[in-house]
């Protein structure tokens, strides 16, 4: 049962974004459309995947004083991978995604599962927590995706779901950095309720 | 009002003082209320009070949802704020704009501007310069190109004239097919984009006893009550004599908009038009009615004065070289998020203390 654990951690009891909080950046600038956020998504999960199962193979090996620069080393090469290929086979994704790609380096939440996790574990508890931390950010990034593609642009992942009238005058604060801040806020403070709902329930 | 100030056998302050919130914010709803009439002078009643009724049914409403769901006492939602928060945001838009704008306007205000914070008293920023803000950033367009012309509601064909005036209230400018701006500060800002003798010609027929006039009066574009300046005044002046009203931060801000706006304002270093500057745009309603918002204005005389200051020193550079035409609501905001600062600046000395040397 405790990898199970290891692996469902990430979906809502730690999830990176609404409960850890980590790897924000990422996060509030590439929410704006479905597509950036399921692209992005993928990417980190990968790196956060082969990253733990890297460091944790090696965390007898790893001289504990340099820790942080071997893990640098790591994620580096793995996101290298990713900003290649996704240039080499996803060239549009790999232009909306920008410098956040390469920025993945330095990404908290696969920095933080090295040190909080990998670092501690064995490497098939490891790639169960990459897994799931890695769906976590995603399903995070799908939801505020979801709400700010919608509100801002009348969208879900490029289908116009609200009509035309709305699409040519949208809420377009929603897409731009003052309305992921704002709706960042409101999920936050949802899952607060959530959550005291639950306590109390209990 | 004698008999109005008791003494309570109670824990301090002992001295009570008749100004309750409620009575300051309905004393601001009366003071806005000329302004509404000129307002619906100038652009009829589906122009301006409609947006103005529909923003305070909307920020009373949002009021009242919030603190039920926050479990707080609803009759709260009655205290004035919300009306007075509701009439300012519909102040600051266009009069052209279609209905559900000042309504989403005063629900973001009063939701995320002030709710969220904690309610009236708690909140960083003016709530319905937020509002504006939001509406700004979210509809550009209607928010820059939803003028209607004065008197248009009457008949329609009046429409624009040069320079952002009715068109019958302008003496004509050579060359005035180059000129057409829906208010007379977007006529200045395009000036500088023209050459120096078009853009000159432009600013002289603004800076003309004729424009002030028009100015003074509200017979140009604008947003639906910043334009009736007399009849805002005279709301200022009622605030002032039922002590409502401070004075500082309304004649700083007034008086730097004046100041910068000679100095910076023009095309050249002491090129600018202080009397426009001070006439056009928001800078009356801003500088009585949304600066001096005692909850995110200083408390201490002197930082009002900054306060004041730093906020037209700011609306004239982006009127200048910001992206947009009139910058008196972003102004305020900044100012707003300083205030703590500048309280912290100014905190007076305590009777004996000596200042340490640092």
């Amino acid at each position: 049962m405790s990898l199970w654990k290891d692996f469902s951690n990430g979906f809502y009891t730690e999830n990176p974004i609404f409960r850890i909080t980590l790897g924000m950046c990422p996060f509030l600038a590439l929410s704006t459309s479905m597509e950036n956020a399921v692209g992005m998504g993928a990417a980190a999960t990968f790196v956060l995947i082969w990253s733990n199962v890297a460091i944790s193979a090696l965390r007898n090996v790893i001289p504990d004083k340099i820790r942080i620069p071997c893990y640098i080393v790591f994620i580096a090469t793995f996101v290298s991978l990713v900003d290649m290929v996704m240039a080499a086979y996803a060239p549009a994704l790999h232009k909306s995604l920008g410098i956040y790609i390469p920025l993945i380096v330095v990404n908290c939440i696969i920095l933080g599962r090295a040190e909080a996790f990998a670092n501690k574990n064995t490497v098939l508890s490891s790639l169960l927590d990459g897994i799931g931390m890695g769906i976590g950010f995603t399903l995070a990034m799908a939801l505020m995706a979801t709400i700010r593609e919608i509100l801002g642009s009348g969208s879900w992942y490029g289908f116009n779901i609200l009509g035309q009238a709305y699409a040519n005058q949208p809420i377009l604060i929603a897409i731009l950095p003052p309305g992921a801040f704002v709706l960042m806020g409101f999920v936050l403070a949802a899952f607060a309720v959530i959550d005291r709902r639950k306590e109390r329930a209990a | 009002m004698a008999e109005a100030r008791t003494f309570q056998l109670s824990m301090s302050p002992h001295f009570g003082s008749p100004q309750s919130t409620r009575r300051v914010m309905y004393d601001v709803v009366i003071a806005l209320l000329p302004a509404l009439a000129g307002a619906v002078w100038l652009f009829g009643f589906g122009g301006a009070l409609l947006p103005v009724l529909l923003s305070v049914a909307a920020a009373v409403a949002a009021e009242f949802v919030c603190l039920r769901l926050m479990g707080r006492s609803t009759s709260a939602a009655l205290d004035g704020s919300a009306i007075v928060t509701g009439i300012l945001l519909a102040y600051n838009v266009p009069p052209g704009v279609p209905w559900w704008l000042p309504v989403l306007g005063s629900v973001f205000a009063i939701v995320v501007g002030k709710q969220a914070f904690g309610g009236l008293g708690s909140n960083l920023v003016n709530p319905a310069l937020l509002g504006r803000a939001f509406l700004m950033a979210s509809f550009p367009v209607l928010m820059t190109a939803g003028w209607s012309a004065p008197f248009e509601w009457r008949n329609p064909s009046a429409g624009f004239g040069t320079s952002g005036m009715p068109a019958a209230q302008v003496s004509t400018l050579p060359e005035a097919d180059a000129v057409t701006g829906a208010t007379p500060l977007r006529a200045w800002k395009d000036s500088f984009a023209m050459d120096d003798h078009e853009g000159a010609a432009v600013r002289e027929n603004l800076s003309t006893p004729g424009t002030y006039m028009n100015l003074l009066t509200g017979r140009r574009g604008g947003c639906i009550g910043e334009t009736s300046i007399v009849l805002l005044l005279l709301g200022a002046l009622y605030l002032f004599v039922r002590k409502v009203l401070e004075w500082r931060i309304p004649l700083a801000y007034l008086g730097a908009v004046a100041l910068f706006g000679w100095i910076l304002g023009g095309p050249g270093f002491l090129e600018g038009d202080a009397l426009f500057s001070v006439l056009t745009g928001g800078a009356v309603l801003g500088g009585f009615f949304m600066a001096t918002d005692m909850v995110t204005s200083p408390v201490t005389r002197r930082g009002r004065i900054i306060f004041g200051i730093g906020a037209g020193l700011i609306t004239i550079i982006i009127r200048r070289w910001g992206g947009y035409p009139e910058g008196c609501s972003y102004s305020i905001l900044l100012m707003n998020l300083a205030t703590p600062l500048i309280d912290r600046f100014t905190r007076p000395r305590m009777l004996g203390e000596v200042r340490k040397h640092a």
